[in-house]
């Protein structure tokens, strides 16, 4: 089309310009669904003609050895607002973290622990004083030496109330205080015998920072450990980009690889996108990536050239808690009508696609301590029985709409819904138990709630009949955490059942103080069974870390908390 | 004082009235969200912090005065230029900010150069010829009301995920900025382009053009010459209101193509309510627009000669 047009043909249009226009009106709607198809058509053709192509080499091309150098970009999602680990909460904290800093102690197993950055420990008979003896020869990144003021340093870093800590101050809770008794051996005394206490020091969380970086001015914060990668820039909501650790001597005891990273360099893009994040794998512009979508997990798994890496999480499972202290749910049989009428299996498997497993325990499996004989006290599927439950409760008659009514109340719950810590098609879940809870006449009221009023009214205020929630952490403790009567969440503990049982609590309390493991395990098992027929919780699924890793990417391993571990990873061919 | 010095203080005067309204808006909304502050600084719902840590809070940013204080105290500061510090950043609203300014003002200003580029061409090219104009228009309804969100995703999938021309991470030379410009113009464009098109129709239809036409004028001449000047004055006038699109759009954009910039401080502000940097960034976009809006009211005096003379 060019600019000039005839004038003279414009100006001989004038007269007929009434006609014209009608006429073309109806052209110009055919001219315009003419124009969507093939838009559309051409998007589809461009995207379909695409698919095909680029496809990276195939797996398993050859077995040559691991090779150095190359920079690692792992996308994950999420931000954060610190990389402290003594202040930090966030998940994507402890992921980065996990690979400057080293800890004291290396989770080997459920619940056993071997040397990291301490070569050997003693326990005091009375469990309340733990002596460290650490590693020779160890330098943080900085050249300061790792030495007992160090692992004092940052031990009290992580209690001081200046530091603001989020979440590494509650996994030490009777911490009291810590002394070097000479260069390499520490003491660290605790206000009360707490076995959960080396599990706590080998999260990263409780990583041993350096004491020169921890003297700077908290606005000059920057992450300075011992491990296999250091510091070298966080581009806000973008990327914190690692470099190699050349000097790198002090890795855990059951490290796959010694010495240096192979890696050059190690990038954590922060890709808040699903579908980004994964388009940005498949098209190789990341190697790796954090958060498989359940629905594109497949997918990835037939794509040549990739794999998908599950990894379930230890700890609390994604449970649905019944606040057994107000309304119809301090009634035991309505909460076991509830936990009765639900279709759990079910609803897991269409929505996940066997991704995620459906759970019977608070407890996942990997965790340590995990009771499967726990799950026969539960009240399992059985809509018949949850009808019977709630007649004997004394809801027997309906309204028009089928709900249970009692002394003319319906049967109604209140589950707040906090839109914005809705992740992995919760949401969905929640809708699929809403409708099963209908069928037995349990209504189920959603209210969409914003933060604040979330912590504030919900939380903290009780004003809720139903909260979902998980907790990822690799102990039985966490039924302490969990269940214990002192640790409502106003008290920075997870008990949103709101359980105040004595017997609970004297079960979680026992095994966090004694040092006979079979007195711990005989506890945490009663603990599981009496939660189950209780009824103070409703196990949902089991969260699984699916990460999608390039065919290229060799030698990532994962450690007891499902967090990846790069110091033995490798690009290949 | 001459006429134009008059206009200018006037406008900064009422830049100023914008700012405190704007300023004032943000501080009342920020305290009216419910939930304690201290707990928000703390972590959010995710953490677990002791009472002894809250109360250290509220005693370092003030939390335990009146909110009439705490209010003064906030204009105060404003008063300096002084945006407070990010509760969970360790660093001041004016730093966080202006660290991820350049980022956002190279998407916003790329974008709105290849909006109004796109918008002029479109517009220029069908203003008049039914065809043309009827196809345009249809791609231009399509642009208008396709979600900045959705026109990102496409654009990613097919461009970057599988003909693989743009990168999206790891490159953060001008490849890296085509995608998200795209996205982000296309919606502007749509909506200029009708504007711009109906004022060249109107201008060619008026006497003048069929003046120009009879002097022996071409039509490229004549569009570009004088129906364009015609058609700029409601293009200018809406200018103002692409520059709100462009702000909310890179908020949008920012999350799909993964960037970083001021729309990602303010998500991250706002879900975590941060409100020192949530007002920071409040203030800051009201200032932008006051000084952009006023800019604008000059070259409408610059294009329309009508407006030299009218009383001021």
């Amino acid at each position: 089309m060019s600019l000039s047009d005839d004038a003279a043909t414009r100006v001989e249009d004038e007269p007929v310009r009434k006609r014209g226009r009608l006429r073309s009106r109806r052209r110009n709607i055919v001219f315009s669904a003419l124009a969507a198809i093939v838009a559309v058509a051409v998007v589809l053709v461009v995207s379909l003609a695409g698919r095909d192509d680029h496809r990276p080499p195939a797996r398993g091309a050859g077995k040559a050895g691991p090779v150095a150098g190359g920079t690692l970009r792992y996308a994950i999602a999420g931000t954060q607002v610190s990389l402290d680990p003594a202040v930090a909460a966030t998940a994507v904290t402890g992921l980065i973290d996990r690979n400057i800093f080293d800890s004291l102690v290396v989770q080997t197993g459920a619940d056993s622990f071997g040397p990291w950055l301490a070569k050997r420990w003693a326990i005091s008979p009375d469990g309340k004083t733990y002596t460290f003896t650490l590693r020779e020869g160890v330098r943080f990144h900085d050249g300061t030496p790792l030495t007992a003021q160090a692992v004092k340093a940052s031990l009290d870093h992580v209690v001081d109330p200046a530091t603001k800590s989020a979440y590494a101050a509650s996994l030490i809770a009777p911490y009291e205080k810590s002394r070097a008794v000479s260069d390499l051996v520490v003491e660290v005394t605790l206000s009360r015998p707490f076995t959960p206490f080396l599990q706590a020091l080998s999260v990263p969380y409780l990583g041993i920072q350096s004491p020169a970086a921890l003297a700077k001015p908290v606005a000059e914060y920057e992450p300075v450990g011992t491990g296999p990668f250091s510091y070298v820039s966080w581009e806000k909501d973008k990327r914190v980009s690692l470099k190699k650790n050349p000097g790198y001597s002090s890795p855990p005891e059951n490290a796959s690889h010694q010495g240096a990273s192979y890696l050059d360099d190690l990038v954590f893009e922060f890709v808040s996108e699903d579908a980004t994040r994964y388009g940005a794998l498949t098209s190789g512009q990341v190697q790796a990536i954090a958060g498989v979508p359940p629905v594109d997990a497949e997918r990835l798994k037939s794509l040549p050239g990739f794999t998908l890496n599950a990894q379930e999480t230890p700890g609390l499972n994604y449970n649905l808690y019944f606040n057994q202290t107000r309304g119809p749910l301090r009634d035991v049989r309505v909460r076991r009508a509830f936990s009765a009428a639900i279709d759990v299996e079910g609803l897991v498997k269409n929505i996940y696609f066997g991704h995620f497993k459906a759970a019977r325990n608070p407890l996942s499996p990997t965790t340590a301590a995990y009771d499967a004989g726990a799950e026969s006290a539960r009240a399992a599927y059985d809509p018949a029985e949850a009808k019977r439950l709630l007649d004997e409760a004394g809801w027997t008659k309906t309204d028009a709409d089928g709900y249970r009514v009692k002394d003319g109340k319906t049967l109604t719950l209140v589950w707040p819904f906090w839109a914005e810590g809705n992740k992995e098609q919760r949401d969905v879940l929640a809708e699929g138990i809403q409708a099963q809870a209908k069928l037995a006449g349990i209504k189920v009221d959603r209210p969409t709630v914003d933060t604040g009023t979330f912590v504030s009214k919900h939380l903290i205020g009780g004003g809720y009949d139903l909260i979902d929630v998980s907790f990822a952490r690799p102990t039985p403790d966490v039924l302490r955490f969990a269940f214990a009567s002192g640790n409502t969440y106003a008290k920075a503990g997870g008990n949103v059942a709101l359980v105040r049982s004595p017997q609970i609590d004297h079960w979680v309390e026992e095994a966090a103080e004694t040092s006979d493991p079979a007195t711990a395990g005989r506890d945490y098992s009663a603990v599981q069974t009496e939660v189950l027929k209780q009824a103070y919780v409703l196990p949902l699924y089991t969260p699984v870390q699916l990460v999608g890793l390039s065919g290229k990417v060799r030698g990532v391993t994962f450690d007891a908390q499902t967090y990846p571990v790069f110091h033995g990873a490798w690009l290949g061919a | 004082m001459p006429p134009l010095a008059r206009w200018l203080s006037r406008r900064l005067a009422l830049t100023l009235l914008v700012l405190w309204g704007a300023a004032t808006l943000a501080f009342v909304g920020m305290r009216l969200v419910p939930g304690d502050p201290a707990r928000v600084i703390a972590g959010g719902v995710q953490a677990h912090a002791t009472p002894e840590v809250l109360d250290a809070i509220r005693e370092r940013y003030g939390l335990r005065e009146p909110i009439v204080v705490q209010y003064a105290v906030f204009l105060g500061r404003l008063a300096r230029a002084d945006l407070g510090e990010s509760y969970q950043l360790n660093q001041s609203v004016g730093g966080v900010v202006l660290e991820q300014l350049g980022a956002t003002a190279a998407l916003a200003a790329g974008a709105a150069l290849l909006g109004f580029a796109l918008a002029l061409t479109l517009a220029l090219l069908t203003a008049g010829r039914p065809r043309a104009r009827a196809l345009s228009r249809a791609v231009e309804f399509c642009a208008i009301s396709t979600p900045n969100f959705w026109i990102g995703i496409l654009l990613l999938t097919v461009f970057s995920f599988h003909l693989r021309w743009f990168p999206v991470l790891g490159d953060d030379g001008v490849a890296a900025l085509v995608l998200p410009w795209v996205a982000l113009a296309l919606p502007i464009a749509g909506v200029l382009s009708q504007v711009t098109r109906e004022g060249l129709e109107r201008a060619l239809d008026q006497p003048f053009a069929l003046t120009a036409r009879s002097r022996g004028a071409t039509e490229n001449r004549i569009r570009l010459r004088h129906a364009l000047r015609h058609a700029a004055l409601p293009v200018l006038t809406l200018s103002g209101w692409a520059l709100g699109e462009l702000l909310a759009g890179v908020v949008v954009v920012e999350t799909v193509f993964a960037r970083q910039g001021v729309g990602q401080v303010v998500v991250a502000a706002v879900n975590g309510r941060d409100f020192p940097v949530v007002t920071g960034v409040v203030v800051l976009a009201a200032l932008c627009f006051s000084l952009i809006n006023t800019g604008l009211d000059l070259l409408y005096r610059v294009v329309d000669p009508r407006m030299r003379q009218a009383a001021l």
